[in-house]
């Protein structure tokens, strides 16, 4: 039996899923939470696709401009995971 | 009924390949994809906003009666690359266009957004019949002064200008009077903060004007009755900063009005979108000429073979944005094709990287307030002389006691 996943970790792994299938050169090692998604390679319309996908897929309404300063993964997967509505 | 009565571009004489810019930056060649670009207008140093907005609209005013120019009783250039604090850029535009002196005219900015703010309220007043038969100039004119700072940013700056002509008879556009969107709110995402460079956030624009287009659609159905962005628009001409974020953008609208299915969404966009792209691709961000450079290519490239009702979103940095629509359809198809933008386009004069460098470099003090300097058309003549079919157009000579100077040739 495994132990439930956290909401913070299905946003995570769906990061990871949705950063791999827009970015399929990038090594999974390299995605570290103190980066910028710039550092990941991601242009500005990698970004705004990566940045659009998990707020479909957990439902957040929040205007993207909201996303503008988040300054690392880190913060952007709390900030995903606090606004999530699914 | 009120609308646009002829459209017009200028966008320069020369241009870059965008992998040419890129290899010349050392930028990362697999970002040419996402940015949907493969050239972009150069301005030589002999063409300002002056020029650029009477050569766009010089054709048309051109074809017109003396009665209809002198009907023109409203002119306004938008801008982002003002010559003077003070004077407007359409006091100039005024005297080489010569237009009547029973004319209003003014400069208006707000990025990439202050064209159709002045074309929303001079619709307005032409339906008012305040002034019956009186037509209204529009024109949209910018220079690039974006270099390597820019980063991915400067394969995308364009040079140019749109002209719009208002009035009675819509032929190019029947402007849906009342139908539109609106969303504006305060941000720092771009801006020209000096005469010589620009400034930009990209995230904070890119998704200033996703949130933009989104709200203002969501505006203009709550304004109009049954309005459905799937079914109400057969095509759709943005603004466009870069053809690829227009993709993006209408990605996202798709996604937010329920259609999630890759083939579906990309069959729309190919459908309803595309036409709109092919110059954008090719010139570059033509700042608040963008949005109509992309009506003109949606009327050439697509086939309109009966009435068609158009979306357009145009955005302006700072930030101010707009939903609107109206009707075209062949009549509009004939009437620019008659214009012959394309051959246009086709006709400008490829550089390289080198080349654009020592242009650059003189472009970046086009705009700088200045007593006196000197241009002499005749340095360019290389590039003036290989445009096919050149008329004659105006071109910038230099600035005397801060009074700028041009010249027929």
């Amino acid at each position: 039996m495994t132990a439930s996943t956290s909401p913070r970790q299905e946003v995570e792994a769906a990061f990871h899923e949705i950063v791999t299938d827009i970015l399929p050169e990038l090594s999974p090692g390299a995605i570290t939470g103190d980066k910028h998604l710039k550092a990941l390679g991601a242009d500005s319309v990698d970004r705004v696709e990566i940045i659009l996908a998990l707020m479909d897929r957990f439902g957040v309404t929040e205007p993207m401009a909201s996303f503008s300063e988040i300054p690392d993964i880190d913060r952007l997967l709390a900030f995903l995971t606090e606004k999530r509505t699914r | 009924m009120t609308g646009i009565e002829a459209l017009n571009v200028h966008c320069g004489f020369a241009y870059l390949t965008v992998p040419e810019l890129f290899r010349g930056r050392g930028l990362d060649a697999s970002r040419i994809d996402n940015l949907m670009m493969t050239r972009r207008s150069i301005g030589l140093p002999c063409e300002d906003p002056v020029t650029n907005a009477v050569n766009a609209a010089m054709p048309i005013v051109a074809a017109l009666s003396d009665e209809e120019r002198a009907s023109i009783e409203i002119l306004v250039t938008s801008t982002e690359s003002g010559v003077d604090y003070s004077k407007s850029i359409a006091s100039y535009v005024h005297e080489y266009l010569g237009l009547s002196r029973n004319c209003r005219f003014f400069e208006v900015k707000q990025a990439c957004y202050g064209a159709t703010g002045a074309i929303q309220l001079a619709a307005g007043y032409l339906a008012s019949g305040v002034s019956p038969g009186a037509k209204a100039l529009v024109i949209a004119t910018d220079v690039a002064l974006v270099d390597e700072r820019a980063e991915y940013s400067e394969p995308a700056a364009g040079h140019g200008a749109a002209a719009v002509l208002l009035g009675d008879d819509g032929t190019i556009l029947e402007l849906d009077l009342g139908a539109f969107g609106n969303y504006s709110y305060e941000t720092l995402d771009s801006a020209r903060p000096e005469p010589t460079f620009d400034i930009a956030d990209v995230d904070r624009s890119l998704f200033a004007y996703l949130d933009c287009f989104s709200n203002s659609v969501a505006d203009y159905q709550s304004r109009v009755d049954g309005a459905d962005f799937l079914s109400t628009f057969d095509y759709l001409a943005m603004h466009t900063p870069f053809a690829g974020l227009v993709k993006a953008g209408h990605r996202k609208l798709m996604r937010e009005q329920g259609v999630r299915k890759a083939a579906e969404v990309e069959a729309d966009f190919a459908r309803r979108l595309a036409p709109s792209l092919a110059y954008p691709s090719i010139v570059g961000n033509l700042c608040s000429g963008s949005i109509y450079l992309a009506l003109a290519s949606l009327i050439d490239s697509a086939p309109l073979t009966g009435p068609a009702r158009v979306g357009l979103f145009s955005y302006g940095s700072g930030c101010s944005s707009e939903f609107f629509s109206g009707v075209t359809g062949p009549e509009a198809k004939q009437a620019l094709g008659r214009l012959r933008i394309a051959d246009h386009l086709a006709a400008r004069v490829e550089i390289d990287f080198s080349e654009y460098l020592a242009l650059l470099a003189v472009n970046r003090q086009c705009l700088v307030p200045v007593a006196d300097r000197d241009i002499d058309p005749s340095t360019y003549a290389d590039v003036l002389a290989c445009v096919p079919d050149r008329k004659e157009q105006l071109l910038f000579t230099g600035v005397r006691g801060y009074h700028r100077q041009y010249t027929w040739g």
